[in-house]
């Protein structure tokens, strides 16, 4: 029976932004802020249970809503941390906020990172650009639980010296030996001493165990397919590389139809997909 | 199901019956075609259309509602209440009840939709049957059927309704406002008879045979330039179709700027910004890429999902097409290679 006419049960609105303080806010390069909310009320906060990998709609009443992933890793409990680069009306308008104003967050949606299932293993990321900001979140939770891990190495390329994010952070794990982390930027600067060129071209300068290793990829778009390439000629396995891929969303949980890829929907069934599931999407990569 | 006979000359009665306790929209004739429309008298209820130029969804998911009212300076929701009028869609034939039962999977599967949730929680549905128009081919996906999804189905059988009762509701309101009898055996027999003139009335042949398979095995096809060509990006197939379910979300200020709405509208996959992202990049930039998007995902993306397609074979599209793009028409041209 498809219709009834009894009192509907409250549902809860998914459309309905919890509001969040903003508490920190660090200017990390000319476009990008790093962000940092607490969602009000301890019900909210309690509720609010995420995987590294999963995003939430960012709500400004008045300008609209964006998808953006979460940087901060699970662990970090009560606080929720946001990279956000100024593209336009949304970001724009929470780029001019302060500290202790109120914005909306919905969320988290999507799936992240299996987290569990690489645990025991090496790690290989590789971030283009704004990219990093998902894979914090997984190298933060990484480095809460290291010793359950083997080798990390981190592939990083930005477009300039000026462009590279989180930097300060990547500094100090640099110089604990917890993660090898290898820059490279497009186009270098005097003071730049690392390597130039796509961060294609640092695959040369790893080693990696084929099977014993799982890659995790976020960049712009025309990034996959090349670090995906460099992957399988390290003899890496499909289903142990995984690719978070943006799309543009309006809803964030498989209704609004924006986020199709192949005959997926990037909101629920990713935005991280296995790269085996991925092949099989159309114009995926 | 429970089965009733019900007169014709009876429809006027329940519907003013009805009418007592619902809002009652049905199909009435404006401008030489037929809309869906709230009644204001049995009279105009038009059983005998043939299709109408939009369909049902709009009563269960506006081309443009309001999902919540705020204020800008503290950015607080302070409205978003759901729309519980209690309504009855009343005439909706086999293929708009199938619709409602895809939008369902969408809207009320996983996360329910709250709005889409209220309007269907406190509607009914009655159903009535049809004869096939050119454009009709329900029959290709199953959709000629409907066996749940309504409280209420009219078969026309001549002179009387063989009236299928699938809700306690339904069984109340035939109650309650109609006389009727029990169905004999020879009502079963016209029943049985007036299906099959209905299924021996179609004239569109559409070989869905393998279409997954073939979607993904033809994606690099040059059919799919070809309708691009053709293609004017317009997104009436989209607004016209019961199973299209895409939206926009945008915030609307009031004048005083203080407060605002958050309003979602339809959307079309067809649309050129459809799938764009910051920084201009398009995944589907070309015409003929949004195309066979709209099929791809009809015929195996959803399918891949919820095991159906999502098409009810209704033919609005093909109507509402200027390019002559529609299902039968594409589906053809995976079939053969060839765009006719
Ligand atoms: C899963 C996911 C994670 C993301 N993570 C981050 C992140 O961590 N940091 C970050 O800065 N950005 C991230 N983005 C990108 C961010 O969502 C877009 O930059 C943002 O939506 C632009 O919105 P706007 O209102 O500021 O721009 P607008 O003024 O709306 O538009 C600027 C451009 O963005 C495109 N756009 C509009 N709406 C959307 C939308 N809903 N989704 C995608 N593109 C859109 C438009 O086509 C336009 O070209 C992510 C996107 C996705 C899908
Ligand atoms: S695609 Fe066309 S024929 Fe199929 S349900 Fe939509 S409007 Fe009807
Ligand atoms: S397929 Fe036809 S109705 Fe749809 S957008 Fe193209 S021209 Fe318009
Ligand atoms: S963002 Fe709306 S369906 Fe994915």
């Amino acid at each position: 029976m498809t219709t009834h006419l009894s009192a509907a049960p409250i549902v809860v609105n998914p459309y309905r932004p919890s509001p969040a303080r903003i508490t920190s806010i660090i200017d990390l390069t000319p476009m990008e802020k790093l962000f940092e909310f607490r969602l009000i009320g301890d019900a909210a906060r309690e509720a609010f249970d995420f995987q590294a990998g999963q995003f939430v709609e960012l709500s400004i009443f008045g300008v609209g809503e964006a998808p953006i992933s979460i940087s901060s890793a699970p662990s970090k409990q009560g606080f929720i941390e946001l990279c956000v680069r100024n593209s336009g009306d949304v970001t724009g308008a929470l780029h001019s906020k302060k500290c202790g104003d109120i914005v909306g967050l919905r969320g988290p949606f999507g799936r992240g990172f299996p987290f569990q299932e690489m645990k025991g293993h090496d790690i290989l990321l590789v971030a283009g650009g704004l990219g990093i900001a998902p894979l914090k979140s997984l190298i933060n939770h990484i480095h809460d639980d290291r010793h359950d891990f083997g080798k990390v190495t981190i592939l990083y390329g930005s477009r300039t010296p000026a462009d590279i994010l989180f930097r300060a952070q990547f500094d100090m794990w640099r110089h604990r030996d917890d993660f090898d982390l290898i820059l490279s930027v497009d186009q270098p600067d005097e003071t730049w001493d690392g390597a130039v060129g796509l961060v294609t071209k640092l695959f040369d300068t790893i080693d990696v165990d084929p099977k014993g290793t799982y890659g995790a990829i976020c960049g712009p778009p025309v990034m996959y397919k090349y670090v995906i390439a460099e992957m399988r000629k390290k003899a890496m396995d499909a289903d142990h590389i995984y690719v978070s891929f943006e799309r543009r969303m309006k809803c964030g949980i498989g209704k609004c139809g924006h986020c199709g890829v192949g005959h997926q929907y990037a909101c629920i069934d990713g935005p991280v997909f296995n790269y085996w599931e991925a092949m099989n999407l159309q114009e995926a990569i | 199901m429970f089965f009733r006979i019900i007169p014709k000359r009876e429809i006027p009665e329940l519907v003013r019956g009805l009418a007592s306790q619902f809002h009652v929209i049905g199909p009435v004739a404006k401008d030489g075609s037929f809309v869906y429309a709230p009644l204001s008298a049995p009279a105009e209820l038009r059983l005998d259309y043939d299709t109408t130029l939009l369909p049902a969804k709009e009563w269960f998911f506006p081309s443009s509602e309001t999902l919540m009212r705020f204020t800008v300076a503290d950015n607080v929701v302070i409205d978003d209440s759901v729309d519980e009028t209690k309504r009855v869609l009343f005439g909706l034939h086999p293929c708009d009840v199938n619709s409602l039962l895809l939008m369902d999977n969408v809207f009320l599967g996983d996360n329910p939709d709250p709005y889409y949730k209220a309007r269907r929680d406190n509607t009914l549905i009655v159903g009535v049957s049809c004869m096939p128009n050119e454009h009709c081919f329900c029959n290709a996906w199953g959709t000629d059927e409907t066996h749940w999804g309504f409280d209420i189905f009219l078969s026309d059988i001549g002179e009387d309704y063989y009236a299928s009762i699938r809700s306690v509701m339904g069984a109340e309101l035939v109650d309650r406002y109609v006389a009727g009898r029990p169905i004999t055996d020879d009502d079963t027999a016209a029943f049985q008879r007036r299906t099959a003139e209905f299924k021996a009335a179609f004239t569109n042949d559409v070989d869905t045979s393998q279409l997954p398979v073939l979607l993904d095995a033809k994606f690099d096809s040059d059919i799919w330039e070809k309708l691009g060509e053709k293609c004017l990006a317009c997104g009436a197939c989209s607004m016209v179709c019961p199973t299209c379910y895409c939206f926009d979300v945008h915030d609307v200020l009031e004048a005083d700027q203080l407060t605002g709405c958050r309003v979602r509208t339809w959307d079309s996959c067809q649309f050129k910004e459809f799938a764009e992202v910051a920084h201009g990049h398009n995944f589907r930039d070309t015409r003929a890429s949004r195309v066979k998007y709209r099929y791809y995902h009809k015929q195996w993306g959803y399918l891949s999902k919820f095991e159906r397609v999502l098409c009810v074979g209704c033919g609005r599209c093909t109507r509402a097409c200027k390019a002559q793009i529609n299902p039968p028409r594409v589906v053809r041209a995976l079939q053969t290679g060839l765009v006719d």
